[in-house]
């Protein structure tokens, strides 16, 4: 492991790209760029998982387990969320969610 | 200069420029402020690369020379990449070595004299096709009027960047990473007129198409993986191209019965070559590709990504060497060769006549490799980047000159039938594009009858009278059907007054003519208009003057019949044994379809509405 890339840099890409999800999910109105905000804060933990399995725990596989874990839920979560984004665009015509508010109370 | 150890930049400049026009909003939001940083850093990057080329031609190679390898088989003569420069890091911990926690993952790259080519070649066509988007882009204009030419440059940097990253790379996965970011530039690029219904189907079909191949790709690089704990280039211990490792996959059973693992990789390898480089039966989306602009057109789907297809045939030889598939690729290649040749006949837009002539010399390349003519497929690789994206960028000069006549509807400013005469309007692009007609079509002294006859005169040489035969009759077909286009669009007399009605009558091209990819003020906006079509400005015709030069020259890095090995030597490689027959047949079926494009085509429309003499001919079946 001598001379690869420290853990630090690859913890702090992870940060990043959590932290451009987190800003996306909050600022976007358009509903499928919430759910890409969403997406990149799962694999950002995606990211963290790997990198801790690899460079602290090598030899056990409860990082890798985690990650796919992940990785199956986000594809759930997509398939549900974009079948939503569609039924709402049909019903509605738009997809920002500003406009979509009929359950606010 | 040091150019070796600066080598690493030319990737990352593009890709630097990627990212200041992506993210300073300063650059992003001007036009120019964007297209100044795109062509500054490949500039930069051009110049680099070729002091990279002159260094390695006269400091005699590189330093690094590779442990002695021998990978001849059967009839394969490859004789290794020959002496190398090789600087990488430790990326991360080697994840098969769980016991042992020394070993790292290495990315880095890899200059050898393949590489050293490629670079080249691929700065030069791509800052000659940024320079020409300039003026071919600059009236594009955004339904709602906003600019999105910023978009445009940074998205053909980020896709020089990645095809120079992997051209660069020293390893498959580092590789493979490039090559998926290549086929999301093309996705991007061949969808950037998004409101185009046709552009944002054409942008699906390529990426899902390539993906298909881009599947096997990986498995088959898991398995190098899996087999050898290395991706890395290289013949040493421990990386894929050490000859014992070559032996070992070469004898060792796969799961398929009848199939050693060399010939699992290769053929999962050769998957990917089928995607990128649109072979049968992946060849699909690349006629539809045409959708995108035309400098797009030129850059990607002429001159270097379909090219990457070939390229990493070229760089995994030993692998395909020892594998025992190179039949199927030969077999793959001469039939896409001849196959899109035939398809190109019957072809009216002046860009899809183009597209299938690039699957069909995709196709010589592919079937070059496949019969063990490994020099003369590189060799074709680069003459064919010159003078294929001089012909694109050609068409876009005419196109954009058309449109002045016809308006701003692609159905009509691409349909040669509507052309004629174009000589007259156009001078400097009329002479550029002859420069890279007779490249194509074969004819001495121009680049493209040393590469394609090197090819097959190889085929000859090596007894696959098959190959030989098929890609004969690719190359007189291909003769024909340039020579339709020419004397259609250049000779004649000019139709572009009264138009072809529309095929296909769809709302859409309204919306298209209102948006216009170079809407001149002082054009008029309206089609049907009498302007004459006229000559592109200089930012368009230097670029084509530029590869005009290489498509005449470039021919004379290895002419056989003149007794210059330069590339042959270059590549160490042994130079073939010089034979007259083969170039004198080539010659011949050559100006054979030359003279019977004449003559078919000679006055074959004198009305725009006029129909196709051949389709004439052929009755029924010609409709």
């Amino acid at each position: 492991m001598v001379g690869s890339v420290p853990i630090a840099w690859v913890l702090t890409l992870a940060a990043a790209l959590f932290c451009i999800g987190l800003f996306g999910a909050l600022s976007r109105r358009n509903t499928v760029g919430i759910l890409m905000g969403i997406e990149l804060m799962l694999n950002s933990v995606n990211i963290n998982l790997v990198a801790f399995w690899r460079y602290l725990q090598p030899t056990g596989t409860v990082g890798l387990v985690f990650a796919i874990f992940t990785i199956t839920v986000a594809a759930a979560e997509v398939a549900v969320g974009l079948a939503m984004v569609i039924a709402v665009y049909r019903a509605r015509l738009t997809i920002n969610a500003d406009e979509v508010d009929t359950l606010r109370g | 200069m040091p150019f070796f150890d600066l080598a690493w930049l030319i990737p990352l400049l593009p890709l630097a420029a990627f990212v200041l026009i992506t993210l300073v909003p300063a650059i992003g939001r001007s036009r120019k402020a964007s297209y100044t940083t795109a062509i500054a850093l490949l500039a930069i990057s051009t110049v680099i690369a070729w002091g990279v080329l002159f260094q390695a031609v006269s400091g005699d190679g590189f330093p690094t020379t590779p442990e002695p390898a021998e990978l001849v088989h059967e009839k394969v003569h490859f004789e290794g990449f020959g002496t190398f420069y090789a600087r990488s890091f430790a990326w991360a911990p080697d994840s098969l070595s769980l016991s042992d926690q020394s070993g790292t993952f290495n990315i880095g790259y890899r200059l050898d004299a393949p590489v050293a080519l490629m670079l080249a070649m691929v700065t030069l066509a791509a800052l000659c096709i940024h320079i020409f988007s300039v003026g071919y882009m600059a009236h594009d204009e955004f339904p709602a009027g906003q600019q999105r030419q910023s978009r445009f440059f940074s998205y053909i940097a980020l896709f020089t960047a990645s095809m120079l990253g992997m051209t660069l790379a020293d390893n498959l996965l580092l590789f493979f990473i490039c090559w998926e970011l290549m086929g999301l530039c093309s996705f991007l690029l061949i969808g950037f007129w998004y409101f185009k219904p046709s552009a944002r189907e054409a942008a699906k079909k390529a990426f899902i198409t390539t993906r298909i191949g881009d599947v096997g790709m990986m498995l088959g690089i898991l398995y190098i993986y899996n087999a050898s704990g290395s991706l890395t280039f290289g013949t040493a211990p421990g990386q894929i191209f050490n000859p014992e490792f070559l032996t070992a996959i070469g004898a060792a059973p796969s799961l398929i019965s009848g199939m050693t693992v060399a010939s699992a990789m290769a053929l999962l390898l050769f998957m990917g070559t089928v995607g990128k480089s649109a072979q049968f039966p992946l060849h699909v989306w690349l006629p539809d590709a045409m959708e995108g602009p035309t400098p797009v057109s030129a850059l990607i789907h002429a001159a270097t990504m379909v090219a990457a297809g070939v390229f990493l045939v070229v760089r995994t030889y030993p692998i395909f060497a020892v594998s025992g598939i190179l039949p199927v690729v030969a077999f793959i290649g001469a039939f896409t060769a001849l196959f899109a040749a035939l398809i190109a006949v019957a072809q009216y837009d002046i860009k899809r006549i183009l597209a299938f002539s690039t699957l069909s010399q995709l196709g010589f390349m592919v079937a070059a490799l496949g019969i063990g003519a490994w020099v003369a497929a590189l060799f074709h690789l680069l003459t064919h980047a010159f003078f294929k994206a001089l012909l694109f960028l050609g068409s876009g000069s005419v196109i954009h000159g058309m449109e002045a006549t016809v308006g701003h509807d692609p159905e009509k400013a691409q349909d040669i039938r509507n052309m004629g005469a174009i000589r007259k309007f156009m001078p400097v692009t009329f002479l550029t594009y002859i420069a890279g007609y007779l490249a194509l079509a074969g004819i001495f002294p121009f680049a493209g009858f040393w590469s394609k006859d090197e090819i097959v005169a190889d085929a000859l040489k090596e007894s696959h009278y098959v190959v030989y035969g098929v890609l004969t009759a690719a190359a007189f077909l291909t003769a024909f059907y340039m020579t339709r286009q020419i004397m259609v669009v250049f000779f004649g007399k000019f139709r572009g007054y009264e138009p072809r009605p529309n095929d296909t009558d769809h709302s859409e091209a309204v919306a298209v003519a209102a948006h216009g990819h170079d809407d001149h003020a002082d054009h008029g906006h309206h089609a049907h208009t009498a302007h004459d079509p006229h000559e592109s400005p200089r930012s368009m015709t230097g670029p084509l003057i530029v590869l005009a030069l290489f498509a005449t020259l470039a021919g004379f890095a290895n002419a056989g019949m003149l007794n210059i090995h330069w590339l042959s030597e270059f590549l160490n490689q042994k130079a073939p044994e010089f034979n007259p027959t083969a170039p004198l047949i080539a010659t011949v079926t050559a100006l054979l379809g030359i003279f019977l494009g004449y003559l078919v085509y000679r006055n074959a429309f004198a009305r725009a509405t006029d129909r196709d003499p051949l389709a004439r001919a052929l009755g029924a079946a010609g409709k």
